[in-house]
């Protein structure tokens, strides 16, 4: 899946992933794809219950390598 | 046949997959570390991290620098022989168990300014355990489920600490973003294809746990169930990723309730459990109740609230992120152990002596309106802090995104 940038939260724990997602999301515009790298198992949990909670759209979850990746479009 | 055993194996496999392919309700988690407080209450006494860790330190410094730390006036027990050390290393060997079989352990190595992080909230996590006299669980989990009002100061602290430290968050990730970026590692992770030897090296972590416990018995049931306990808890801990930080700091993040309602549901199980010894006289009805009322209480829950939240684990919160292989948790339980000893002797210590005696007072709310008030009275509080934690996840009115 193509994104437009990428935030790389790899080797991050909780609650790092969130909070520099939810702060680069706050810049985003509307309808652009972010791509969320992120090795902590929480993430899995916890991206998509942020993004429900906030309305922005979970495209896709791919689990790659040691961790995942969250395709996150901004709504 | 055939078919017949891959239908055995799929039952099997669902099985496991229920335990291990999902992470448990919160609530769930915390319910089941409320009973097994109670347990550890009806063995000895309540839950606590702070004193193990403390121990672990200072055991540490006086075989390297004979430096002759005692513990609470007396001598310093040894580390292999003091419930609550036992208890949070057999915590930290049940969460890599359970990490490992479900294939969520790695070692990750994060960027050197986390490391840095972890070490530094560990430091000052150590400093607010010894000035509060309690850390998440002495005056928070536990402490309020022993009916301590000091315990309630010390949580309040704790929610002060933890809105001062997520700014600082918010503040460090939009102005100095490059300390939580940089070069990172993950070693030994299972992915695709990878780490199918998770599970068996995890099956024999936990056993090797039930081991340890079990030899325990030889000289001590009350050290054997404390292992059984811990392996136990931290098993609990990883897989509901039960976390007592988060259930302070999620209302001021993502407005997140489910971690305060996991922490409120152990709270109050623990709750009725403690009432009950306590009321029965089957132990102290003193017991986890601090004298920390009400200076020392505050002072040291928003160090500790502070020292957590940018650790990103309390001791316990650590101890079991630790377990499942996040190297940061490693420095924040390494931190909290080595400020522990010299925060007693320069920090906490000179600080009770100078305050006046009705500052740092033991208060057992049923001294004062009975059992059954008391209970109903934290009841209520709990009621109060349920309905806040949903009306803000609803309004976003205290959260930062």
């Amino acid at each position: 899946m193509q994104s437009d940038q990428v935030l790389d939260c790899k080797g991050l724990s909780c609650p790092m992933p969130i909070m520099k997602l939810a702060i680069t999301m706050k810049k985003f515009e509307t309808d652009k794809v972010l791509e969320l790298l992120t090795t902590d198992p929480g993430s899995k949990d916890d991206v998509p219950a942020w993004c429900e909670r906030t309305g922005n759209d979970l495209l896709e979850i791919v689990e790659e390598g040691d961790g995942f990746a969250f395709f996150i479009r901004k709504a | 046949m055939a078919k017949v055993d891959s239908k055995k194996k799929g039952i099997l496999a669902e099985l496991y997959g229920t335990f291990f392919s999902k992470s448990w309700p919160m609530w769930v988690g915390g319910i089941l570390l409320g009973v097994g407080n109670i347990a550890l209450f009806l063995v000895l006494k309540p839950w606590g991290a702070s004193g193990g860790i403390y121990v672990w330190g200072a055991n540490l410094y006086n075989s390297v620098f004979s430096t002759g730390f005692g513990f609470k006036g007396g001598p310093l027990p040894a580390v292999g022989m003091f419930p609550y050390s036992i208890i949070c290393f057999l915590l930290f060997l049940g969460a890599m168990g359970a990490a490992l079989m479900s294939k969520q352990f790695a070692f990750r190595f994060p960027p050197v300014g986390e490391l840095l992080k972890g070490l530094i909230g560990g430091v000052i996590m150590g400093i607010g355990a010894m000035v509060g006299k309690s850390c998440t669980l002495g005056g928070y989990f536990s402490g309020m489920a022993a009916l301590s009002v000091g315990a309630v100061v010390f949580t309040i602290g704790l929610g002060l600490g933890t809105w001062i430290a997520v700014k600082y968050l918010m503040f460090e990730i939009m102005k100095f973003p490059k300390i939580s970026s940089g070069k990172t590692a993950s070693v030994l992770g299972a992915g695709k294809g990878k780490g199918a030897w998770q599970p068996y090296v995890g099956a024999l972590v936990l056993i090797w746990g039930l081991v340890i416990a079990f030899k325990y018995t030889d000289s001590s049931s009350v050290r054997a169930w404390y292992a059984a306990i811990g392996l136990f808890f931290g098993f609990v801990c990883q897989r509901s990723r039960f976390c007592l930080v988060r259930a302070l700091r999620e209302p001021f993040t993502s407005g997140d309730s489910k971690p305060a309602i996991g922490a409120m549901a152990g709270i109050l199980v623990s709750m009725f459990g403690f009432t009950v010894i306590k009321f029965m006289g089957i132990r102290d009805a003193m017991l986890w109740v601090w004298p920390h009322f009400w200076i020392p209480a505050i002072i040291g829950g928003i160090i500790f609230g502070i020292g957590m939240t940018i650790a990103g684990g309390c001791i316990v919160g650590s101890l079991w992120r630790a377990g499942e292989g996040h190297i940061k948790l490693y420095f924040a339980i390494i931190g909290a152990a080595l400020s522990m000893p010299f925060a007693t002797k320069y920090i906490a210590a000179p600080l009770y002596s100078a305050l006046p005696a009705s500052m740092q007072t033991k208060v057992f709310l049923p001294d004062y309106v009975g059992y059954g008030a008391s209970v109903g009275l934290f009841l209520l509080f709990f009621l109060a802090w349920y309905y806040l934690v949903k009306w803000n996840e609803r309004t976003g009115k205290f959260s930062a995104y």
